[in-house]
């Protein structure tokens, strides 16, 4: 029975966290989860409608949601159907977030004071002159010097004009009836082509028939001014990106081939169901254009399904979720039932650690790159290798800590991606430099093993000082395990951070012509090298015990940030392409908490209630020297 | 080794001193890349890395008090413990190869660099338009003053001066026709105005050309920003003038002067470096990602010319795959004047293999170090 009870607990919890990522039933009425799937190119990459719903709401506002204007939140697919097909609707969502005091007050907004407000794009609308002009200034200051009110202006307008070229996507804004305007458009082509024919060769042409297409011809070239994502496959070139076209160009490259390409025609008759809500003909029509797709351009249907499971699943969200659990679980199994806790914790890290491993993989598969492409992969990769490490460091020690370390870096640094994503398309395309997946794989992926180890490292040293100064749990055993489990991590990311440092060194004389160039990028990983070099010669020489490692390893987690996060808000060097300046606040507080906890870690001994609590249980012993510092022995 | 040796050996072989050291460089690291935002790269590079010591000049003076050690005394003393140690406590044993191969791979590394940094003068850059052929590159920091005799049909002679020694009323002896350069007056940097943008006649300005003044400006440190020095120049044959003008990195129009039969031209430019050989730009490509403005490689096409070795062939260089040619490594750096101008980057580095072996040692050592440890831990686990 008791080996039943942790087993069958955990794996309902497990159970229940799967069981979310399972998409529900699908509701009667618009297929919308069939459109969301919908291939399309955008930011250089084939992605499904989801995502670029996803991607689009994350520019507008920092919850990236969609909100009409009566408050209701729907999901991004239907939002983007309705910027796609019923823009008049859409411009009263509430979705261009301003939190800036003198933006809100050029706005004259009523709530001006705290926080944010949700603005509509009718409602912006007498202001675009205003936008336009106070962007415009903004632009001649250099980006570095720019105050938030410029920045968020300069946002602001780069909002506004994605959103209107998304709602020329598929259409032409101001067309009533989209659909019925290419069929006609589709009729005046070969009239058109021979007016336009007879009248160069000087015979006798109609004129109607020249006029029309000559409008629809100005019609659509100015269509490709607000041309963004592209959604309509071409059969000949689509196994290529470069084979995708906006609306505009499919159109005007239907004058050329005599007809209107089959999947403008499909978003046409979409438009014209949708507008009369007739679900069961949108169905109809979707489901026809899905069959269209699985024969023109089958290879590029693939991905931007799973990428839509993916947008669905949010496995990194039920991942989270599990390592806080676990977390309660390992605490609470140092005060009670050890045995029984600290096995369902052991297990439910595993599941969590499964789930984390499955979007990793998916991510890279979708990518078709190594794990740590950005600022947002490299914390899901050093959450995935640090719970990868605790799990292994569990095994060996059985004493809860590998659990609570996992569940501790997991659910942090899964929470530190969540903020990160955002800021933009996480699987964006990778500038020229970054472009070589052999490099990324070992010198940008050994750097983040580096990190997870630092930062494991640092958490146990962090653990050490906690259980020692608070807690009576902190027996010989414990102190003398810890400094072990300690000196093992830093000995892994000495390894991994100077390998991947000097492997860096290599990429950079390839790429750059020299081996080392003091950027900060370089330095930042040069700093961890020599912050481990110190920590391992300070111990071989016995300049520091268990209390000095710990202490040292948690400057490490110091350190390690800086290089992680500080240096990319530096906004120096050839490596400021994961420049953020958002997480300025949060970074300093962290720094500022370590040094409380070396400050907490360097009261005298005899203060530390775990050594004290050793001293009443054998009062004629003295202290064991293990745990004595150098400065204290001599 | 003698105990005397040793005794006398033993501070410069503590771990102590290695510890204090490798302080000593994180301090510099840190500082020195909180500063870049300040003084830009290269600028720290040249204070923090690249120097013997840091130094602070009080407020309103002139002083230069050295605080701490720069990049140059703390590599240089560290690389000293390094092969002290190993000197003193030297011990073939299994137990030690890791430790061993490990640290003769740093050993290398820092020999390398530091080789690298004080013989080799790498910042040069190749600037191609389309079909332009040059056996020269360019200086991204320094200038020249570059004395051409012209004389000759079928060569030119160039004397360069470089920058380091362009100061108001510095007097230099050039080494051929006995001419003498006197700088009368000099800018470390300069802007280009027209004559009407002068604020007055009284402003400090030196006169360029009809339709161009160089006015004085302070230096700047900015990453893609560089001086552009102005300078009027006096001429000197056997101690009497030739000529004086005044000339701008910013317009590097040679002018011509006459003197003992000879004509010469007298440019400040950006410091070249000659090559004993041609490329030319055929092609230069920036792709980008479908629907985007996001690069996704840029490449250029060149002909490299050598008569001298009998070489007269095509190659391509992109991101992540330079040319390598006689001792010199040509990158693709940029662009410019909308995708007709490629921008190569060049270094010259004998030592650039020596990463690449130092590499390979440090991991092997690190992986025997840490792999002999982990059996170990292992093994006291399993008999445990």
């Amino acid at each position: 029975m008791k080996k039943i009870v942790p087993w069958a607990v955990s794996l309902l919890l497990l159970f229940w966290a799967v069981s979310k990522m399972v998409p529900p039933k699908e509701k009667p009425g618009l297929d919308v989860r069939g459109f969301g799937g919908l291939p399309v190119l955008a930011g250089g990459r084939v992605m499904p409608m989801d995502s670029l719903a996803r991607v689009s709401l994350s520019e507008w506002n920092h919850h990236g949601t969609y909100s009409r204007a009566d408050k209701t939140v729907i999901e991004p697919t239907q939002g983007l159907l309705e910027i796609f097909m019923m823009p008049e609707r859409a411009d009263t969502a509430k979705l261009f977030e301003v939190s800036n005091p003198d933006m809100l007050n050029l706005f004259r907004s009523p709530d001006a004071h705290g926080g944010f407000v949700l603005f509509s794009f009718s409602e912006l609308k007498p202001f675009f002159g205003e936008i336009d002009k106070q962007a415009g200034l903004a632009d001649g200051t250099e980006p570095d010097a720019r105050n938030p009110f410029q920045r968020g202006i300069i946002k602001l307008r780069a909002g506004l004009r994605l959103y209107l070229e998304l709602k020329s996507t598929i259409q032409a804004e101001d067309s009533p009836d989209f659909g019925k305007e290419i069929e006609a458009f589709g009729h005046a082509i070969q009239p058109g082509m021979n007016a336009l024919r007879d009248r160069g060769a000087g015979k006798p042409f109609s004129e109607l028939d020249f006029e029309r297409i000559l409008v629809f011809t100005q019609r659509y070239k100015s269509l490709t001014q607000v041309k963004y994502a592209s959604a309509i496959p071409n059969p000949q070139r689509a196994d290529q990106n470069e084979g995708w076209q906006h609306i505009s160009e499919a159109l005007l490259s239907a004058i050329r081939d005599g007809r209107v390409p089959e999947a403008a025609t499909a978003y046409g008759h979409l438009i014209e169901a949708y507008r009369v809500n007739d679900a069961a003909a949108f169905n109809a029509r979707l489901r026809d254009y899905q069959e269209y797709l699985a024969k023109v351009v089958p290879e590029k249907l693939a991905r931007p399904k799973l990428e839509f499971a993916f947008n669905q699943a949010r496995p990194f969200l039920q991942a989270m979720a599990l390592y806080l659990i676990v977390l309660v679980f390992a605490l609470f199994s140092w005060l009670l039932w050890p045995k029984t806790l600290s096995k369902m914790a052991f297990i439910l890290l595993i599941g969590a650690f499964l789930i984390h491993t499955a979007g990793l993989v998916v991510r890279m598969y979708l990518q078709g790159r190594p794990p740590v492409t950005n600022l947002y992969s490299s914390a899901i990769f050093v959450g995935w290798a640090s719970v990868l490490l605790c799990i292994i460091l569990e095994r060996l020690y059985k004493n809860g800590i590998g659990s609570v370390c996992g569940a501790v870096i997991g659910f942090v640094t899964l929470l530190i991606a969540h903020n990160l994503q955002l800021d933009g398309d996480t699987l964006e395309m990778l500038r020229a430099v970054l472009d070589t997946n052999g490099w990324l794989a070992t010198h940008v992926v050994g750097e983040a093993l580096g990190y997870s180890a630092m930062f494991l490292a640092g958490l146990i040293g962090i653990i050490y000082v906690f259980r020692g100064v608070f807690t009576r749990s902190f027996d010989e055993a414990t102190s003398r395990s810890l400094g072990r489990m300690m000196y093992g991590v830093v000995c892994f990311a000495t390894l991994f951070s100077l390998v991947a440092t000097i492997l860096g060194g290599i990429w950079a004389d390839q790429s750059w012509g020299r081996f080392w160039g003091w950027d900060p990028k370089e330095n930042g990983a040069l700093l961890i090298v020599l912050w481990n070099a110190i920590i391992l010669h300070a111990r071989w020489g016995g300049y520091v015990r268990e209390r000095g490692l710990a202490l040292m390893t948690v400057f490490g987690n110091v350190v390690t940030s800086f290089s992680w996060f500080g240096v990319n808000m530096l906004g120096v060097g050839l490596h400021s392409y994961g420049f953020m300046d958002r997480a300025f606040g949060p970074l300093i507080g962290f720094v500022v908490s370590q040094f409380a906890i070396i400050g907490l870690g360097l009261v005298p001994l005899k203060y530390w209630r775990g050594i004290r609590a050793r001293q009443v249980q054998v009062p004629a012993q003295p202290l064991a020297p293990a745990i004595l510092p150098a400065a204290a022995k001599q | 080794m003698t105990s005397e040796l040793s005794r006398w050996l033993k501070p410069i072989t503590s771990l102590r001193l290695t510890i204090f050291c490798l302080a000593c460089a994180m301090v510099l690291v840190f500082v020195g890349t909180l500063d870049q935002v300040h003084i830009g790269i290269y600028e720290a590079e040249n204070r923090y890395f690249r120097s013997l010591f840091l130094f602070w000049t009080p407020p309103n003076t002139q002083l230069r008090i050295p605080w701490f050690p720069g990049g140059y005394i703390v590599g240089t003393l560290l690389l000293i413990n390094l092969i002290a140690a190993h000197l003193a406590r030297f011990k073939l044993s299994w137990k030690k190869a890791g430790i061993l191969f490990l640290h003769s791979g740093l050993i290398l590394l820092l020999i390398g660099q530091l080789f690298a940094d004080i013989f080799i003068d790498r910042e040069s850059q190749m600037r191609l338009d389309q079909g332009q052929t040059k056996n020269y590159s360019e200086s991204l920091y320094h200038d020249e003053l570059a004395i051409i005799d012209t004389s000759a049909n079928d060569s030119d002679r160039v004397i360069s001066v470089p920058d380091s020694r362009l100061h108001k009323g510095n007097r230099i002896a050039l080494p051929a026709d006995s001419l003498e350069v006197v700088i009368n007056d000099f800018y470390p940097n300069a802007a280009l105005v027209s004559p009407s943008q002068l604020p007055g006649p009284a402003y400090p300005h030196l006169q360029i050309g009809p339709m161009a003044d160089a006015v004085p400006l302070d230096r700047t440190h900015k990453e893609n920003d560089r001086n552009q020095p102005a300078a009027t120049v006096s001429l000197l044959q056997n101690g009497t003038p030739i000529g004086t003008c005044s000339l701008a990195a910013g317009f590097p129009r040679p002018v011509n002067l006459q003197g003992a039969g000879k004509s010469y031209q007298i440019v400040l430019r950006p410091k070249r470096f000659y090559k004993p050989f041609n490329i030319q730009l055929l092609e230069f490509r920036h792709d980008r990602y479908a629907g985007t403005e996001i690069a996704k490689n840029f490449s250029s096409r060149i002909r490299l010319m050598d008569p001298a070795q009998h070489e007269d062939r095509e190659s391509l260089i992109f991101m992540n795959n330079p040319l390598r040619y006689r001792g010199y490594t040509f990158f693709q750096a940029g662009f410019e004047n909308n995708d007709t101008t490629t921008i190569l980057q060049v270094a010259q580095n004998p030592s650039w293999l020596v990463p690449y072996i130092s590499c390979a040692l440090i991991v092997f050592g690190m992986l025997l170090q840490f792999g002999m440890h982990l059996v170990s831990f292992v093994r006291r686990r399993v008999t445990s």
